[in-house]
Order: structure tokens, then sequence, then C-alpha cells
């Protein structure tokens, strides 16, 4: 990775000399239906790397930083069998299908692969494991925090300013700025911490402190403290895609500080957008339905959604009919 | 009557320390960005605001003149500061809360040096309202007196209920409402019968009032806004491309920019019917224009059409000031959606209500106003 960066420094020292060379090489895609296709330079003119743009990152650690294996819901509970590895989806997802699972990953988490929880905290992370419909910050759409919002499934936009780099998530229309400058702090805890960046050569390095205990890492349960503190590494690997470092250090909840890695991958197609997800109002159902005067969901026990599942199938869509179209 | 007065000075005190805090950063602030930025635009990179405090349309006797005289800003500034609905308190308990909401929790700006926000039309008014956008007016602020005819807003003519009348509960009001509701009503179903502000979503593009701050990169402006007590947003304008298929509707619309010259012009499309700005919705289109008028001031202009709202196109103005970047005195991390008790609350209250009444042990909750603080306070 290294090596190839440093491959590119030359050539971005070369290619500077004719504005128009560069321009010509920059191009790093066919634009495809006569769509215009952005033309991006390397590198600032001040000589950084410029990670201007759509980005996101392409691969499980939202639902799981560790390693793990593919499963049949998001939501499981005990089938025929005693075992984990026989249980089947739970009713929040059964009529989803195929489409309801959760993708396996080799993980993120560097070294031996594992989370180094505390014994009190790796009891937690269990029981947020067991309980995450109602404890995962993400179903109620509250800001993701950082590391998350770098990883989670919707692309952002990263704007690379003169002092400061601002980037803005799709999910929840969140947003950080990272400050290469002197600023005074948040006068509170934040969801999104208060970073502070440098460059160390080519590489963004970014200190993130001021956090308030509330976010979580993925959906698979793993948490922190308010003790958090991170250490952002943003190596460019080309022009579109960066080696993405994080160390996390909580010593309330782990007995070590641990890291995770991954690239971010610019998104290249023409015109790409960092749409929004604007899950407020997609998560008042599930926040507010037992509030209704006339409910949406049939049955509330409290604040307990029984779900009752009715799946109609359309004539002619009934199993194996479908074989016979 | 000694204690009130002190309220009032306490009061009065925290206005004007509020605007003293405003004319100091109103001053050159350090640590500038340079004229340009590394991409060879002009630099608009900072925290900005309207220290200002104007109103949005101009009173008519005022005519076509755009700027106050000294004597009208002092008056205005006055007139603020003895507004009796900073320190309300009420003579049963229901007023009593309606009222706390006072000064001490609002802001208060300085009167500004312009008569009105708007510009153009020359009379700085917001032209006619095309007659479909007037019915689409008239039927939602007839709903919304429907639901308040029982209350005791309505029965002793405040100001909540000018236009309605007082009588029994009416037999429409568990309707399906007949428009897209965006704003309080006295009625609490469900979410959808809140304002936007009730449910965290209230932050609009345009926005006039909040803090925002600028980063430039080489192909996109991020814009965050400070707006709104927690419901601020954020707005990425991209320098190139275009905007995406109509199909595709956003709260902030979809922001193209470009420089003309040393000015940023920025068009916006794609709006949402979620997210109206005085009654425009989807059809709304926003040009923005951002140039520096000097190291602290920035020139600010945005033409807003809707022709299915507007009879014309119209103008808002302002000069918006550099604030302190150092002191970093804007949140960006707008949180309302994370503390919001005050929605399920209301539901809840409504339950509990409509409880109390079926078992006889309380009012009709519809001879209940819970939607004007009580009455819309003189």
């Amino acid at each position: 990775m290294r090596n190839r960066f440093r491959g590119s420094t030359i050539f971005a020292v070369l290619a500077a000399a004719t504005a128009g060379a560069v321009i010509s090489v920059m191009v790093t895609g066919t634009a495809s239906q006569g769509q215009e296709q952005v033309t991006r330079a390397p590198r600032t003119p001040d000589g950084r790397p410029n990670f201007d743009g759509v980005w996101q990152a392409n691969n499980e650690a939202h639902w799981d930083l560790e390693a793990h294996e593919a499963r049949s819901g998001m939501v499981m509970q005990q089938g025929v069998y005693p075992y984990e590895f026989g249980n089947v989806p739970a009713a929040p997802v059964v009529a989803l299908g195929a489409a309801a699972g959760v993708p396996g990953s080799i993980g993120v988490v560097q070294g031996d692969g594992e989370i180094p929880y505390t014994p009190e905290a790796a009891a937690i992370k269990q029981e947020n494991r067991e309980n995450w419909i109602d404890r995962d910050p993400e179903l109620k759409c509250y800001l993701p925090g950082i590391p998350r919002a770098m990883y989670m499934p919707y692309p952002f936009q990263i704007t690379q300013g003169t002092d400061k780099i601002h980037m803005t998530f799709g999910f929840s229309n969140a947003a950080r700025v990272i400050h290469l400058n002197e600023v005074t702090g948040p006068p509170d805890y934040t969801y999104m911490g208060h970073s502070v960046g440098r460059w160390e050569g080519d590489t963004l390095v970014v200190d993130v402190t001021e956090f308030n205990g509330k976010t979580w890492f993925d959906r698979a349960g793993n948490f922190h403290s308010t003790a958090l503190r991170l250490t952002e590494r943003f190596s460019p690997i080309t022009a579109d895609a960066i080696w993405y470092e994080v160390t996390i250090t909580d010593p309330e909840t782990f007995t070590d500080p641990w890291t995770i890695a991954m690239p971010l991958y610019r998104r290249l197609e023409p015109n790409a957008t960092a749409l929004d997800y604007p899950c407020i109002e997609f998560a008042e159902e599930f926040m507010y339905g037992h509030l209704r005067r006339e409910q949406l969901v049939k049955r509330w026990e409290g604040e307990t959604m029984i779900v009752e599942i009715t799946r109609k199938v359309p004539p002619g869509d009934r199993l194996h009919e479908w074989y016979r179209r | 009557m000694r204690r009130r007065l002190l309220e009032l000075l306490g009061v009065a005190t925290v206005i004007a320390s509020v605007m003293v805090l405003l004319q100091v950063t109103t001053g050159s602030v350090r640590g500038q960005a340079p004229n340009m930025t590394a991409w060879g635009h002009p630099n608009l990179e900072g925290i900005w605001l309207d220290v200002y405090t104007t109103p949005f349309e101009r009173p008519a006797e005022v005519g076509d003149r755009e700027f106050a005289t000294a004597e009208e800003r002092t008056a205005r500034d006055q007139a603020r500061m003895g507004n009796q609905g900073r320190n309300e308190r009420g003579d049963n308990g229901r007023r009593d809360v309606a009222g706390a909401y006072n000064a001490v929790y609002t802001s208060a700006k300085p009167a500004g040096p312009r008569t009105s926000l708007v510009v153009d039309p020359p009379n700085g008014r917001i032209p006619t309202l095309t007659s479909e956008a007037q019915r689409q007016n008239d039927l939602q602020r007839e709903w919304r007196l429907m639901l308040l005819r029982n209350t005791e807003t309505c029965q002793s003519s405040e100001q909540g209920c000018d236009g309605g009348e007082y009588g029994p509960p009416s037999p429409r009001r568990f309707d399906v409402t007949p428009f897209y509701n965006t704003g309080r009503m006295n009625r609490h179903d469900g979410p959808e019968d809140q304002s936007l502000g009730d449910r965290c979503m209230s932050g609009r593009t345009p926005d006039f009032n909040g803090f925002r701050r600028i980063v430039q990169g080489e192909d996109s402006i991020a814009m965050g806004y400070d707006t709104g007590q927690g419901q601020g947003f954020q707005r990425v304008i991209y320098l190139s491309g275009s905007h995406p298929p109509s199909q595709i509707r956003l709260r902030h619309g979809d922001s193209r920019g470009r420089w003309d010259g040393d000015t940023l012009v920025i068009e916006t499309t794609n709006f949402s019917p979620k997210s109206p700005f005085r009654g425009s919705g989807e059809n709304r289109r926003l040009v923005e224009r951002y140039s520096r008028v000097d190291e602290d001031t920035l020139a600010y202009e945005i033409t807003i059409e809707d022709p299915t709202v507007w009879t014309a196109p119209w103008t808002v103005r302002q000069e918006l000031k550099r604030q302190s970047d150092e002191e970093n005195r804007i949140y960006y991390e707008p949180r309302c959606h994370e503390g919001n008790y005050g929605l399920p609350a209301l539901l809840i209250g409504r339950r509990m209500d409509e409880q109390a009444f079926a078992e006889g042990s309380g009012p009709n909750p519809f001879s209940l106003d819970t939607a004007t603080c009580v009455g819309g306070l003189r």
C-alpha cells in the first residue's frame, strides 16, 4: 500500500508541471450515458491527498466488527434444536425471507480479532446483543457516533476545506467537523465526538474525544463508555480508496486499546450524491406507535409490540406456483 | 410587586448582556482565512450569522425604503425589551406553564439596519398567494379552528381563535386531516397530528436565523446550520453534476453550485412536500448568492420561486457576520430527537385525558387547548 502511494506521489509531482496533463490522467473512469464525469485532482494544490467526494465502506462491519458467520435472521429465536446455530428467524423479520439475514464477515478487528472487554463489560455486550431491537440506538435513528458512522451502509460526503474537513453522513443527516486548527471544544459530551486532526505525511490523523457514551459500534451490541478516545488514521491507497484505521481506547470498558481497519471507497458513478436517509420519521411508528389513539400495529401490551404477521400471498404467487409461470 | 420588579430587571439584564455579546462578535475576529481557497475560489469559509433581528416583511407605511433610521431601530429595540410576553405569569397553572418559556430561554438580537429581509418586490412584501395557495391556507386554518372550537381559547376569544367561534366539539374532529400536516393542531392522535418542531424535523431550507458553518472543498461545499434549538441540519452543495431525477425528493432539496465571478450561485430543487417553507413544498426553487463584502461580512441573497404558491418570485437579502472560529460557538450536533421527551409526553398526556374523560373523571379532551399555549399569549 505504502509503495503504491509513493508511486503516485512521484506521479503527482511530475504531473503538477503541466496542469493539462494532470486533468487528462485524473479521469478515473469512462463517462457513461453522456453524463458528466468529475475530474478530480489526487492532491490539493497545497500537496495534501484530496479526499473531497462521496465515500462509503463496503463491508459487514456495521453488523458486527468481529468475525461472524452468516445467519438467517437479523432477529433469531430457538427453532427445533437447542443449539444456537440451529436458531431460526424470529417474528419481526420472518416475512422477509432470505432478505432478513445477516451476511458473514472475517471481521475488521486487528490482531487476534477479538474486542478486549473487561469481564463486566463483556456481560453487558452480551445483554446488548440479546436485546438488540430495544437497545441499538440505530433503530431509533439516534446520531450514530464515530467510528460507526464511517462504515454504516450509506454514502457520506467529505468536504475538505482549508482548516476543516467536514463529513456529511446520509444516515440521519449527521455530520462531523474535523478541526485542523485550534478551537474550543464542545460545552458538553457529544454523540459524534470532538475531532481534531493533523497531517502526518499523507496520513490524516484524527483524535476524537468528548463522547457521551450513548453510541454503539455496530448492530452486535458492541459499546463503550464516556471514557472513549479514538485515534483515526486516513491513508490514501489510491486516489479512490482510503485505508481507514481506528485505535479505540476506553479503560472503563476494555482491558487494552484495540484497532479496527478497513478500506473506504470513493463512489465513482457519475453524479454520485450522498442522499439523505431521513430516518427520524422512519422510526416514529417503532418509537411512538403504542401511543396512538388508534394503533396501526394491532396489538400492543404496554410498550411491547405483538407482531401478528399477516402475509397475504397474491393468487398465482404461492410457493411452487411461481415455477409454473 | 417588588419581586416582580426584580424579575423584570433580571430579564432586562439578560437581554442587555446578550446584545452586548452579539455586538462584540460583530467586530473583527482573529484568525481569518485567506481571501481565496487553495482551489482558487473566493473563500467563504467560517461560521456566519445574521447578528440582527429584522422584520421579515416591511410594514406597508415604510413603502419602498430599504433601510431604517437610527430612531426606528432604537424604537424597535425598546419595543422588544418592553414586550410583556417576555415574562408572562398566568393566573392559573395552565397559563403559568404556557408563559414560562420567556426571555430567559430565548435570545434577542439588536434591531438591524434593514426595514425588512424581503427586498424584492421593492415594497419588501411577499407577493400575493395564488388562489390555490390561498385555498390551502384557508383549509388549514379552518381545520385548526375546528379542533379548537370547544376550548377556553375560543370561549374567551383569544388570539389563537381569531376567525373561529366557540361551540360544542365538532363531529369532524376524528376525520383524516384533509392536507399533509406539518403544524401543531389541537388533536394528538399520533405523531402526524404534531408540528414538525414537536417531531424534531423543523429545520428547513431556506433558514434565515441560525448560525451556519461553511467549509469549501474542490467539488463540494458543506453548510452546517445550527438553528431551532437542536433542529439544525446539513446541506452539501455540489459544484458539479446535475440535479437527480425528479422522483427524488429531499427535505433540504438538491443543491448545485457554480461560481459567477466572485459570487457563489446555488440552485436548489427536488424539494420534498414533507418540509414546506411558507406553504411551498415540492415546487420550490431557490437561487442563492453568496459573496464576500469584506473580511468579516458575507452578502447573502436568495430568490424564492414557486408558481403554485406565489404569483411572482421574491428575494431576501442579509448581511452575515463572521463569528469566531476559535470560540467555535456553533452547535453542529442537532440532537432534538435523541432527547425528545415532549412528543411522547404529548401523546401520553392525551391518552390519559381520554381515559379520564371515558371514566367520567375529566373534561372532554377537545375542550382543552393543547395547541396554542392557551390562546396564543397576547
